[in-house]
Order: C-alpha cells, then structure tokens, then sequence
C-alpha cells in the first residue's frame, strides 16, 4: 500500500522487519524483492509522486568549487522513484576488472566478484526494462550485426561491448502499482528520515526518526533499516545521526563521506575515419526485444593491466556543439534552444564563455542553411523521442564527413580528500546541510591520456582511421563542465577493513549489526558503468541476504517456538 | 469409468477426453453442443435440455463441466446439470470454472479468498455456476471446483493465435504498466492432469474444494508478449504506449467486431479482416491478480509444464499452422475469457 505519512499518529512507533529510507531505484528494487517472502516492509520516502519545491529544497547545500560539481539538488529527484524521474537510461554491469584490486588504481577492490553481482543482473535489466543481459554485440545482435568501424579490429581496442538504454523507466509511475498491491509493504510519502536512532551500546539501530514538513513526528523500528538515499544523502544521514555515536553512525574511522566519486568524461580530440561513411556505426542498434542500444570502444582488462590504466569508455561523438564551426543546423539548433533545456541536460551547452552576437549569428545561419537535415531531425526527435514511451536516446547526427570527436566516460581514483561533510546551515527540518569537496587526480586524466594513445595507436595500426587530440589541453577537456552529474559513489564505501570502508560485503555498516546501505553509496570504485544498473543489482543481492537473515526468525514464529 | 465430458469438443475438452482415453482407467464420453469429435464416444446435447441432460447421464460415474458459451450455457447449464446428475444417482462432478469468480482482486489469491465475480457477464455466469455446483455438494454430490488462469498451449487460439496475431501486426508488445499484470498462463496438459487427479481422487466423498491453476513460473503479461515475439521471429518487439492499445480496443475494435461477423458469412471471409482487439483484455493485462495454485500443486499432486517448455511448444504450434500443415486446428475456445 503506499500512505502519505500525515496520516500515521504523531509520537508513533510502527514496527516492521525491514525499513527501507529512500524509494528510487535502490529502495524500490529492494522492496519489491523482498515483498512475498514473509516479512513486513516499510518503504520511506521523502518525496510525493511528483516533483515538490519544499521537498527539493531539503536537497540544498554548499559546493566547494561551483566549476568542478553541480549544486547539491541538480541531478536528483526526492519523489518515488528518486531520480530515474529525470535519468538518462543508459544501464551497463559493471566489468570484471572493477572489482579487482588493481596497483594502478590505489583504493581499489571490492570484497565480492563479479561473479557475486552476477546472478542479480538479469532482474537489474528486467526492473530497468533494459532487455536481456547480453552486452557482447555477437550475443545481443546477432553476427551479422555490422561493426561499429568496418576493417578495424584489435584485441587491444574492443568495440563489441554494447551499452543498453532504459525507456528511461520512472520507476516511481512503473512500480507505483505493484507497491500499492503488495500486502507486505507500506510505502510512506512526504516520510523524511531525520536521524539514526541507535542503542545505548551503539552497535545497533533502535529506531529512526520520521518528520513531514508538516511538521508531524514518528519512529520506524525495524528488524533491520536500509539506507537507500542516493550518494549524498546516504552519508549526509550517519554523519547527521551523532546522539551515540559522536561522530555519526559507521563513522569511527572518519571514513563517511570520503572516497566522494563521480565520472570523469568529456569530448576530446578529432576522429577521421578513412573509410565510407556507411562504414562506421555511430548510432544506435535495435536489440530484437526492441533495446536501444550501442557499441563504445573499450580498452581490454589484459591492456588496462599492462598499461597500468584505469577503466574507460570512449563513444563516438559529434564536435562541440557551442562551438558554431561544426556548420550544423541541429547542433546549432540545440545551442540556440539551451534556455529551455533542463539543467542537467542542458549543462553540455553552457561551457562558461559569454557567446557574442556573431556567435549567435552564425549558429542561426547555420540552422536556417541546413533546412532539411533540421527538419528530419525534428521530425525524428518528436516521433521517437517526445512522444515515444521508449525514447531515442540521444542525439544523433548523419555521419557525412566521417568526423567525430570521442566521449570519454571513465572511472576516477578514489581519494579520501574527495569528500561530504556536514556544514553548520540546517534545512528545514533541522538537518545539517551537506558541504561537497569533489577532487581528482593527475593520475585520472594521465590514464585518460593513457587510454586515448591506445586508441590512436590501434586506429593507425590498423589503418582505419586518425585520432588527434592536444595532451595540453586534455585535462580541460575533461574538466570543462566538472565531474559528470548525477552519479555519486563512494561515500559508504563497501570493504573488509573498517579503517577504509563503512559497510561489509553484505552492505552491512561495519559497527552496527542492523543497519545496511543500497545504491552506489557503497561502491568502493566507479568503474565506465553508470552506477544505476549497478546499485539495482547490489540491491537484489542485499534483499537475498535480508531474506535469509531474517527468515528463520519468522519460520519460528509462525511455528510458535519463538518468544 | 466413464466420464462424461461436457464442453468435449472445446480446447480443454478435447485435450481432455484424449487424456482419459489414453488413461486407462477412464472411458469419456465427449458431449458436446455444436460438433461431435473422432476417436472417442460422443453424444450432442444441450446442457440446458433436461431431459437430454437425463438421457446423456445414463450409465455415467463421473461429469466434467468444460462448457464454454454465453452466459446462459454456463450459468443455467450448470444448473440443469447438476440437477440431472443428482437425479441420476452420478454424484461425482469436476466443474471448470475461472479465475474470474476472484472479481476485481488484486495481489496474491489463494481458494479462501470469497467469489465475487463483479464486474461482467461472464465472470457473473461463473460465479452462478458455481452456487450451483455448491448447492448439488450440499445435497450430497461430490465436486471438484477448477479455476484456471489462461489456458494456453499448442492449439490455444486465445492465449497463443489471437495474442501472436497481434504481435506480428505490432498490435501488442511491452506495455509497460498496462502489461505488468500476472498472465496466470497455465498448459492445457496440467489443467487436464488436474482434472484426472480430481476424478481419481474424489471418492464420492460429499463436500465441494475448489483449486486454482496457473503456472507457478508464468510471467507477466509483458514478458509473455516479448517471450512470444521473440520465439516466432515478430521482432523488434516494440513498447506500445497505453493509447494506442486504447484507441485500438475502443475506436478500431466496434467496426473491427462487425466486419468479423460480416466476414463469416463468406468461406475464408475473416481470414483477410484484421481482428478485433477485445477490450476486456486491456483490463485483464494491467490486473495484478496472482492466482496461488499452491493447493492444486500439493493436493493433486501435479507437475506443472514449465512455462519455457509451454512457450516453445505454443510458439512452434504456430509457426507449423501459419505454414499450413495444420487443416484443422481444434478448438478455438478455452481459458479465462468470453471473447
């Protein structure tokens, strides 16, 4: 069932097995797994099914460097169904190689496999209606799928990973119903979880504490309470939680809220393929159950070991669209329409210079003299994309010169100092905002570097095409619009030393014995993958564990043997 | 024994009879309304005649009720015969009903749950029948109660034709939230081994159970709708939005009905005319009803098909038809549905 919580008593305390705080995909994926198994779920949400101000406004704080990271409540949703209400879609596993201790990315490993995460991918794709799980283009395709670049092939540069896009799924309107049916779980809008609430000893959760901007109060005591609240707000809550544990909850070894990752990407560089136009796919394929999906080029786990490189895709891409040289109606007709572009998709269309008249002149002229390739563009974008329920999932131009640039999406070292901390500012139900210190290294744009020469080194090996780019101006490249939005990692992170992580390999925060985080929270590293796929998956795996946990206390009961 | 089959002709009544004649311990008698078929005893008869119902009933151990039709053939047929069977001594009666007595409900549904059989005519007609079937328990009868899902298979032109049909005119694909309702698809074959495990088990012990049948591994709609499309090559599957399915059943659907009708007075008329799409099944795709078929699974002791091996079996059933080497396909009626 799904209540608003201005309806439960003020002073209350509800009881249930399992309280999940947060309903976006992690929360929702975790409730909907565990439900029909016997136990009691309480799912609490902040937000309502739409978008609210004063809810969103409770997401406000501060960013130490406004060019480096988005402000705190872009990218993110406080609504059922978070922030898959505004995501792009784009669901990838993780590789193999994320979950490796690897020399060349300090702080790296994960304390379970690939193989561990693997069973639960399936369900990911199912819940993020984003087809089968099958990634390798032979698989998902068929073999006589074209090639991305006909006549390039090397074991080096791999262009047979596919990336899968989601409708985009809202999984709040999507899963509204089954939640609603579901006898087992009571989804709880307008429900802010303001504090952890943990026994005299501390080493677990007494309850935790529910307010509405209404300004009515209640507890949840659960068996077991999940943290399912995003990157940021997952660790904005334990370090806010200091009534026992004076230095937030899990925060003994002040290791909450560091390790902060987003993604380092940016468009860099020129790509001239020597071949015919035709012979390069840059767009997108259609998988048989009717995916939208892609081939990127990724360099090998062997080569990534050998090089000493971090984990990165680069996809093909069109120039830069502030720029108006690229002569193109529909790149120029984006930059003129940036104003009514939300934020965060639109962000790629600022890039901090002042255009001037001329540059608007010429990005006009260039709409008004490329008529027909603007017109089928629109025509496309509002049959397969406006008014399509799986959408289009990007822009994509016709490839006439076989010129690209390349869209570096990739993984950065984790660094302690890359961190969220709480400041002295309160929101309006009392709860400390959150300061955003995002940080990365040298070494993050020299394995960039690293992977890009690869690239050009493969191209011209196998004489299929040339990759320029200026090493000078790389770093600004990469960081001309900041960290890429929207994925927040790392603030929880998930490990076996408690010195260097926060919860265990069952998502478990390491000091209490009840409380777990879900979502990318508690990834250790960030991979090429967009976490969402991800945090889906570890979220199946951590509904397994708590079935298992907490089964056999109800089997007793049901039994009448327990007290 | 013999076993009067009533509804014998239909899909799950020819399956049936085909069933307890290789069975061994069972002798059908398909008894059927519009046809008589091959290879078993048959008689025609009119569940609602009484005194057809008497004659037909004369030499029977057992009656399995399998008649599909409008809402007086189940509903005031249902009666006749239980009447019938109580004044011809035969006190042993499997009655087919629907998951449709379950109404509106919603989530997961076990037999406790009370009928309520809102809103339709059909689901109405089922639940009368079953008051019937209650009443002729009451006065001592002994009855077996059935509530299939959607019974599907190969030869299943509602759940498998129809639906395949739709996809390879891309009239049907993923739904989204309009098919995330539970198909409850359950093979012919497990709804027939219900039906034997029901007969051989009731031992004209007075009283009335009822058991729900559905796979246990059945999908959602949308998961059968691309498992489908995918098996018969109607690719890619596309996501339909809500209001094309709409304007399909409500706007397209009337003048569709009646070229359909129109289309059976001419040999092979309806072949050309593009079928409507039943509004009733929008409803029924987008419902969250989750048929528990525990009780049948441990009280009859039945294997359930798995539903791959259902799918593949349902999809090749299709292929060889469109291909033509199936002249004459059986039955064209059965499962959870009056269209």
């Amino acid at each position: 069932m799904i209540a608003h919580a201005d309806t439960i008593d003020n002073g209350a305390c509800l009881r249930a097995d399992v309280c999940v705080v947060g309903g976006g995909a992690a929360g929702i994926s975790l409730a909907l797994a565990l439900s029909g198994q016997g136990l009691s779920i309480i799912l609490l949400e902040s937000g309502r099914m739409g978008e609210d101000a004063a809810t969103q406004a409770l997401y406000a704080g501060e960013v130490a460097d406004e060019r480096l990271h988005s402000p705190a409540d872009k990218y993110r949703q406080r609504r059922l169904g978070g922030s898959t209400a505004t995501w792009g879609g784009r669901s990838m596993p993780f590789d193999p190689i994320d979950f490796e201790t690897r020399s060349q990315v300090p702080h790296s490993g994960w304390p379970i496999s690939y193989e561990d995460l693997l069973p639960f991918y399936p369900q990911a794709n199912a819940l993020s209606e984003a087809g089968r799980f099958a990634y390798d283009a032979d698989e998902a395709l068929g073999a006589a799928a074209p090639p991305m670049v006909r006549g390039f092939t090397s074991e080096v540069v791999r262009t047979n990973g596919l990336e899968r896009f989601s409708c985009p799924t809202n999984f709040g309107q999507r899963y509204e119903r089954r939640l609603r049916v579901a006898p087992d779980i009571q989804v709880l809008l307008g429900a802010n979880c303001i504090a952890i609430g943990l026994e005299a000893d501390g080493r677990s959760v007494r309850d935790v504490s529910v307010a509405t901007l209404a300004g009515r109060r209640f507890r949840v005591a659960a068996r077991a309470t999940v943290l399912a609240m995003g990157g940021l707000e997952t660790a904005r809550l334990l370090l806010a939680s200091r009534d026992v544990a004076p230095r937030g909850v899990g925060n003994e070894h002040d290791v909450v809220g560091r390790y902060y990752m987003c993604h380092i990407a940016g468009n860099v560089g020129t790509l001239v393929f020597n071949g015919r136009p035709q012979d390069v796919r840059h767009g997108y394929e259609i998988t048989p159950e009717g995916i939208y999906c892609r081939r990127r080029l990724a360099v090998a786990a062997t080569e990534q070991r050998r090089h000493g490189l971090a984990n990165c895709v680069a996809r093909l891409h069109f120039s830069r669209i502030t720029d108006p040289r690229h002569r193109n109606g529909v790149l120029s007709g984006l930059f003129l329409s940036r104003k009514f572009i939300s934020y965060e998709y639109g962000k790629r269309l600022h890039d901090g210079t002042d255009p001037t008249p001329g540059v608007y002149a010429r990005h006009l002229w260039n709409v008004i003299s490329d008529p027909v390739d603007t017109a089928a563009f629109l025509v496309h974008w509002a049959t397969r994309r406006t008014l399509a329920q799986r959408k289009f999932p990007s822009v994509i131009l016709r490839n006439r010169t076989n010129r690209f640039s390349l869209e570096m999406h990739g993984e950065q070292i984790p660094r302690a100092d890359s961190r969220v901390t709480l400041t002295g500012k309160v929101d309006a139900l009392g709860m400390p905002r959150l300061h955003i210190d995002w940080r990365y290294s040298p070494e993050d744009i020299a394995s960039m570097d690293g992977t890009l020469q690869l690239i050009a080194q493969e191209l011209e090996r196998s004489g299929t095409g040339r990759l320029d780019y200026d090493r000078a101006t790389l770093e600004e490249d990469l960081l001309r619009f900041g960290a890429y939005g929207g994925h927040h990692i790392g603030t929880a992170r998930m490990g076996t030393d408690p010195r260097t992580s926060v919860v265990d390999a069952d998502c478990r925060v390491h000091s209490v014995d009840n409380l777990f985080v879900a979502g990318s929270a508690a990834f250790p590293t960030s991979s090429q993958a967009n976490p969402t796929l991800t945090l889906i998956a570890l979220s199946l795996r951590l509904a397994r564990h708590l079935a298992g946990r907490l089964a056999p206390r109800q089997a007793a009961h049901v039994h009448g043997a327990a007290p | 024994m013999r076993v009067l089959v009533l509804g014998g002709s239909g899909y799950v009544g020819s399956r049936l009879c085909a069933l307890l004649r290789d069975s061994g311990w069972a002798t059908p008698v398909c008894a059927s309304s519009r046809r008589t078929s091959t290879g078993v005893e048959s008689v025609r008869v009119d569940t609602r005649d009484p005194a057809a119902m008497a004659d037909a009933l004369r030499g029977i151990d057992a009656v399995v009720n399998c008649v599909a039709g409008n809402a007086s053939a189940i509903g005031e047929g249902a009666r006749v015969l239980t009447r019938a069977a109580l004044a011809a001594g035969c006190r042993r009666l499997v009655h087919l009903s629907s998951m449709s007595v379950y109404g509106t409900a919603e989530g997961r549904i076990d037999e406790s749950r009370a009928i309520d059989g809102a809103p339709g005519w059909y689901a109405r007609a089922k639940c009368e029948a079953e008051e019937h079937v209650a009443a002729f328990a009451a006065q001592g009868g002994a009855a077996v109660v059935l509530r299939p899902g959607c019974v599907w298979g190969p030869g299943s032109e509602l759940w498998v034709g129809r639906i395949a049909r739709f996809l390879q005119a891309r009239r049907l694909g993923d739904l989204g939230v309009a098919g995330d309702g539970w198909s409850n698809l359950v093979h012919v074959d497990d709804v027939g081994q219900a039906v034997l495990a029901a007969l051989r088990g009731t031992d004209a012990r007075p009283g009335v159970r009822a058991y729900n049948l559905a796979g246990p591994d059945s999908p959602r709609w949308n998961e059968y709708f691309v498992d489908l499309a995918l098996a018969i090559g109607a690719t890619p599957v596309r996501r339909l939005p809500a209001l094309q399915l709409r304007l399909d059943a409500m706007l397209a659907g009337p003048p569709l009905k009646v070229a359909e009708i129109l289309g059976r007075r001419w040999p092979g008329g309806a072949r050309f005319m593009p079928p409507p799409m039943p509004p009733n099944l929008l409803g029924l795709w987008e419902r969250h009803l989750h048929l528990d078929a525990s009780r049948a699974e441990r009280e009859l002791q039945l294997h359930w098909t798995p539903y791959a091996v259902a799918l593949q079996q349902s999809a090749a059933w299709f292929l060889q038809q469109r291909r033509g080497s199936l002249p004459d396909v059986p039955v064209l009626r059965g499962g959870d549905s009056p269209t």
